[in-house]
């Protein structure tokens, strides 16, 4: 600690370049926590995902709807214990993109049995068990949009199948919570309406989305997909039949890899910065060539003079970090408010900087500067007296 | 133990024979060629010589900054020649007290943080360490600059800090490097007043290198170098 003053002083000396060093680091470990962030609450939603259901949708795509009698061939196959529709309507208020929410046509009483994470009151139950055009919203929408029971809104989808030439209207029958013990990253973000009406508005035409099946065993989850899948190979519309989880992955990898993605973005920002630190860092023991040597003979050992250079380096990794890690906690919390990577990322209900990643985030910064300082401080170790006095 | 040992241990500095190379590109460069040099303690020795003479390469091996090729270095009654690099530093910080030409302050740190530099790598607590700087301020007429940073102060006021550095871990011996090269006569003159206080008051050991004769006057002896061997 007696040498910290002469650390400072030397950042404090060149304030220009260390904050402009500390900036270019907290942006490197801002994209970094907020990427790693991103990630995690994908992965977090992932594995979520129950592993007694599996989702059954076309094998080609999944734009392309499934006959509705599939439904009743597959209830029948052996360790299929109950099946519920699950359509993703697609639904928007009017032009507003901001407030986009995820809405899905579902069979209400399969549903609720299928998804017993999703939580009603009794009488809100019932009331929408006979409501064609009642919806349940989760607790996180209402908060958002300022919703009630019994509140009115109209969704019009963007996909043309769905799109009948006026809004579909919906009243709020139930506002439904979760047992966040029990069921982790349950989405509160979500709209569930009957399918009933989305089927009878558009004249009976549509088919099926995808088809959540729930098995006897989850051990029995392959050989039943398997199975399905088979029974329908030959057929006009041919099936893939994955657990909830593979599905769910399978849809994010749609908008490519994004792990990858995302790491490779991170991992050529903190390459950069490592060169830009490292810079900083090499002007900076150049310049103090002469200091280094009189350090020397004033009687600090190599070692130490070593110590210190490595120490400012980690100190503006540190900063950097610690800068960077202020600015992603902001960040994040109003990204799900960003129009497009907003709605997204409300998908993800657990989207937050953990501490974890804020920690990772240090440990980057930390290695960065010890990484960028190591070359300019092994100089500086290496450094003899009188050649570097010699020199000035 | 030989009577050439205890004259070494006795004498503050004892130089036995010493030859320096330096390595220059394929070339080897002879600078010092079997030197041998006595110091009584309390003495006030001034080197002279031509410019490649080996005056500072000598003053380098004596302050333990720098190895010789061959021979022995004793100083403060070390022999310095098996001390590892670690080991030499921490005998640096604990016997020599260097001067250089140019000050060599540092530029961020004020007066009184430059003269507490070398207590850092003491056991000394904060106070203690502020106190001592303060006090080898005062001794250097410089109290009143201690909050100065070294682009405030003249060349002059820059050596006398430089010296209280040298001073305030009460080393046995205190080597200049021309330290009134960078002065004008009259600065020159205070601190080779100074010097010459150290020397006769708190009875320190002094090596200087000098150029100039008239510094070399307030030294007790004179020893020049020629050719990396002295000649009277």
């Amino acid at each position: 600690m007696k040498f910290a003053p002469l650390i400072l002083k030397h950042l404090r000396k060149n304030w220009v370049r260390t904050l402009s060093t500390v900036l270019a680091m907290s942006v490197c470990i801002f994209l970094i926590c907020v990427l790693q962030t991103v990630l995690a609450a994908v992965n977090f939603g992932l594995h979520s995902g129950s592993t007694r259901r599996l989702v059954v949708r076309d094998y080609v795509s999944l734009a392309n709807n499934l006959p509705i009698s599939y439904k009743q061939k597959i209830s029948a196959l052996p360790g299929v214990t109950d099946s519920t529709i699950v359509t993703w309507f697609g639904g928007r208020q009017g032009d507003d993109f901001k407030n986009f929410f995820a809405n899905l046509a579902v069979e209400p009483e399969a549903f609720l049995r299928i998804y017993p994470e999703i939580m009603l009151p009794e009488d809100q139950k019932q009331k929408w068990l006979s409501d064609l055009r009642g919806c349940i919203i989760g607790r996180k929408l209402a908060d958002r949009m300022g919703w009630k029971v019994g509140s009115t809104f109209q969704l019009e989808s963007f996909i043309p199948p769905y799109r009948v030439g006026k809004p579909f209207e919906f009243v709020v029958d139930g506002i439904y919570d979760t047992d966040e013990a029990r069921y982790p990253g349950t989405n509160l973000d979500s709209m569930y309406f009957n399918f009933k009406y989305l089927y009878e508005a558009t004249g009976e035409r549509i088919g099926i989305g995808t088809l959540t099946v729930q098995i006897d065993d989850p051990s029995h989850a392959g050989a039943i997909s398997k199975e399905i899948d088979e029974h329908f190979e030959n057929s006009d519309n041919p099936t893939k039949t994955e657990t909830e989880q593979a599905f769910r992955a399978g849809f994010i990898s749609l908008a490519g890899n994004l792990a990858l993605l995302l790491n490779v973005i991170g991992m050529a920002v903190a390459f950069t910065i490592l060169l830009v630190t490292a810079n900083t860092m090499s002007i900076a023991v150049r310049e103090r060539q002469q200091e280094i040597a009189v350090l020397k003979t004033l009687g600090f050992s190599s070692g130490l003079v070593m110590a210190l250079i490595l120490s400012e380096s980690l100190l503006l990794g540190l900063m950097g970090g610690l800068l960077g890690i202020f600015i992603s906690r902001g960040i994040i919390s109003v990204l799900k408010e960003v129009p497009f990577l907003g709605d997204i990322l409300r998908g993800f209900p657990n989207l937050g900087l953990s501490p974890t990643i804020a920690a990772i985030g240090v440990g980057v910064a930390l290695l960065l500067g010890l990484l960028a300082g190591f070359v300019p401080a092994l100089l500086a170790y290496r450094a003899r007296i009188t050649e570097s006095l010699r020199q000035v | 133990m030989s009577a050439t040992e205890v004259a070494a241990k006795t004498a503050a500095v004892n130089v036995q024979n010493v030859v320096k190379v330096y390595q220059r590109d394929s070339q080897q460069i002879k600078v010092l060629d079997g030197l041998s040099l006595e110091v009584p303690q309390g003495e006030f020795i001034a080197l002279m010589g031509p410019s490649g003479s080996g005056k500072t390469t000598l003053l380098n091996l004596i302050a333990g900054i720098d190895r010789a090729t061959s021979g022995r270095v004793w100083v403060a009654g070390t022999d310095l020649s098996p001390l590892s690099e670690g080991e030499l530093a921490k005998w640096r910080s604990q016997n020599i007290g260097f001067i250089f030409q140019f000050y060599n302050l540092i530029p961020v740190l004020n007066a009184v943080e430059n003269v507490e530099l070398p207590l850092l790598l003491s056991h000394l607590s904060k106070k203690e360490r502020r106190e001592r700087a303060l006090t080898a301020l005062r001794i250097v007429g410089l109290a009143d600059r201690s909050k100065h940073y070294p682009r405030q102060l003249s060349g002059g006021q820059e050596q006398r800090v430089a010296i209280a550095r040298a001073i305030v871990t009460d080393p046995a011996v205190l080597v200049a490097d021309e330290p009134t090269g960078d002065l004008d006569s009259r600065s020159a003159e205070e601190i080779l007043d100074l010097m010459q206080t150290f020397n006769k008051e708190f009875g320190k050991t002094i090596v200087m290198v000098t150029h100039d004769p008239r510094a070399a006057a307030r030294a007790h002896s004179q020893r020049h170098l020629e050719k990396g061997v002295l000649t009277a």
